[in-house]
């Protein structure tokens, strides 16, 4: 017997069941296993295994009455099925079409299970946003609202994901920080090993930081201050759009202000500038600068 | 998931597990369509024609329930290219969505739903209409807070500039550019053939004819600073663009390549740019050898770095002077009489290693 004929009658047996069967009962009901006692088993784990891979909620019970306890096996539709989308063609089309034109890496979209679709796409990728299995159980733990455990710079979190949001390149965790009870921004490459399931969220969803809006001289507990800076009128319209997009323009003489609330990422920022941007105040900033560059000469 | 020909599969052979999950998912469809063409559940799922006829003849045909009498099995028809399936009702749904799957869909939605109709999309615009309606059901069907789990940013530019470059790419139209090249810090004016907008990790890209390098080059939108639409035709199209791309982002086998030496606090350094060597040392220093693909990009990131960072070696015509040059130009500018305005200097060439060279010609 092909193996996928077995797989498909293991699946329809154990949908059909109406109680969890034992691994005796589904040789007996399903044919197609080797008779003797070791490598059915082993053929019956391997086809476990394949089950799940697929996606497939097997449930493992003890079978009522049995005594010792034996394991019986069971899908429940309700599970097994999930709830029916009911997506016109044309909604099954627009997914299609972003599916095809916004490249994610790795893995299946799962369209097909919604009924795949036959028309061609005749667009170009529109792009490419990396992506990978950490990110998507962080989706499913925010729409589910489940909170997860992971590992960031080397100290444990216990969090209850908000939002993933792609920014200039990297995926952005926002939420609430059970440990910190605080709402935080984490970076997702950052997040080192496995992101552990756990219980259900307690708090309600606040807003987001949105990470685009993200600027590092903003970003700090030094007590806040207010800096202005000369650029050359080349850079001007660079610097403005660094500075975000609802910053205000360079003034006439090109002096532009702006908060800081982080000394050491400000000078950073405007070393990028080379002698293209100046500090003019407050003196402690520019004098802090032309230290720097002092101990470089 | 890009849909083949039924004459040329791509993988003409699948595995077991492929044939069962697309399997799961045809028979479902077919019995809720009741009956379907050939032809079209191989292209919906992917399905090479001849392996789809033996696999619904050869084994759908004999998959059943105990005991496997007529009425407790599976009924696959086959004629004239129409296929008819019939008391499958086991499968009659499909398999639900992994979480993986449902994420991967959620995201290629939002981003094109973000991209093309503005974030705060509204169900009664008729183009951005299915996709939000498929998007709000599917986030239903994922969990109650779905429809907020993700954001996606294909990059950031101005609506003014890439609506006008999307129009030029359509309408094959010449535009003007006013480009800012980072790497000369410079504004410059440039006519060129819009070929295509792309978004690679978070940035936009214009792949364009340049007529001033007589050649296709690689733009990022977030320099341009304004484009006027000519009225002109275009006359070059779209060669291998993700070639051009490619070749654009590689390390030049010409550039002097530098050695440094980082304090484990500066190992952002490793992350943000293109390196051929990093090793670390016991008290976590790294050693990183690099391309420099401009003296300024070199200037910057020293600067930046002042004492976390140390030149171990340099190629020629490049000095570990550069580091006190550069130091001592800036702080000319503050030891200067405080002027606001300054002559742009000759340009020295600089910017960051990657998408410098795909822009600058």
């Amino acid at each position: 017997m092909d193996k996928l004929e077995r797989l498909l009658n293991l699946t329809a047996a154990l949908l059909n069941a109406d109680r969890a069967l034992s691994a005796e009962e589904l040789r007996q009901r399903i044919g197609g296993y080797p008779q003797a006692r070791a490598s059915f088993r082993r053929a019956f784990e391997r086809d476990k295994d394949d089950l799940r891979n697929m996606g497939i909620p097997l449930r493992v019970e003890h079978i009522a009455g049995s005594d010792p306890p034996i394991e019986g096996y069971r899908i429940l539709r309700s599970e097994y099925a999930g709830r029916d989308l009911r997506l016109e063609p044309e909604e099954l089309a627009a997914l299609h079409l972003a599916t095809s034109i916004v490249r994610l890496d790795g893995g299946e979209t799962g369209l097909r299970k919604l009924g795949g679709a036959s028309n061609s796409v005749d667009a170009a990728e529109v792009g490419h946003v990396p992506f990978d299995d950490k990110v998507a159980t962080l989706i499913a733990a925010a729409s589910e609202r489940r909170a997860v455990g992971f590992s960031y710079h080397g100290v444990a979190r216990e969090v209850e994901p908000w939002r993933l949001s792609f920014s200039r390149g990297y995926w952005y965790l926002a939420g609430w920080d059970r440990l910190r009870e605080d709402q935080r921004l984490y970076r997702t490459d950052r997040i080192s090993g496995a992101v552990e399931q756990l219980d259900d969220a307690t708090q309600p969803i606040g807003t987001p930081t949105d990470p685009s809006k993200l600027k590092g001289w903003e970003l700090g507990d030094d007590a806040p201050f207010t800096v202005r800076v000369a650029v050359d009128d080349d850079q001007a319209a660079h610097l403005q759009h660094l500075l975000g997009e609802d910053s205000e323009a360079p003034d006439e003489s090109g002096v532009v202000s702006f908060e800081v609330r982080n000394r050491e990422m400000f000078r950073s920022f405007i070393l990028t500038f080379l002698e293209h941007a100046e500090v003019l105040e407050p003196p402690q900033a520019r004098a802090d600068i032309v230290a720097w560059l002092e101990a470089l000469t | 998931m890009s849909p083949k020909s039924p004459k040329l599969p791509k993988s003409p052979k699948l595995t077991a597990a492929e044939r069962m999950t697309r399997l799961l998912a045809v028979i479902p469809w077919v019995v809720q369509q009741r009956g379907a063409p050939l032809d079209e559940i191989v292209a919906r799922f992917d399905y090479p024609r001849a392996q789809l006829v033996e696999d619904l003849t050869g084994v759908v045909f004999f998959v059943g329930v105990h005991p496997f009498t007529p009425d407790s099995m599976i009924e696959v028809d086959i004629s004239d290219d129409e296929v008819q399936i019939n008391y499958a009702d086991w499968f009659s749904r499909p398999l639900r969505l992994t979480p993986s799957e449902g994420a991967r869909l959620l995201t290629a939605g939002q981003s094109l739903l973000s991209d093309q109709f503005g974030r705060t999309g509204d169900v009664d615009d008729e183009e951005a209409g299915p996709l939000l309606r498929a998007l709000t059901k599917l986030s239903m069907a994922l969990g109650e807070a779905a429809d907020q789990a993700v954001e996606v940013r294909l990059g950031v530019a101005a609506r003014e500039t890439l609506a006008p470059l999307r129009s030029a790419v359509s309408q094959h139209e010449r535009v003007e550019l006013e480009y800012y090249t980072y790497g000369r810090d410079e504004l410059t004016r440039r006519v060129v053939e819009p070929l295509r907008v792309f978004s690679d990790k978070g940035n936009w890209y214009l792949d364009a004819w340049c007529h001033q390098a007589g050649a296709q080059r690689v733009f990022r939108v977030d320099r341009i600073r304004s484009v006027q639409l000519t009225g002109e035709n275009a006359e070059h199209r779209r060669s291998d663009a993700a070639e051009s791309f490619k070749e654009s982002f590689t390390a030049n086998q010409a550039d002097p390549r530098v050695v440094l030496r980082l304090r484990p606090d500066s190992a952002w350094v490793v992350e943000q740019y293109p390196t051929e060597s990093v090793e670390a040392d016991e008290e976590g220093f790294l050693t990183v050898r690099m391309p420099v693909s401009t003296l300024g990009w070199l200037e910057r990131l020293m600067l930046r770095l002042g004492p976390s960072a140390q030149i171990v070696s340099i190629d020629a015509p490049l000095s570990p002077e550069l580091v006190s040059e550069a130091a001592g130009r800036v702080l000319a500018r503050y030891r200067a009489e405080p002027r606001l305005q300054r002559d742009p200097r000759p340009s020295a060439s600089d910017g960051d290693p990657a998408p410098n060279r795909a822009i600058t010609s």
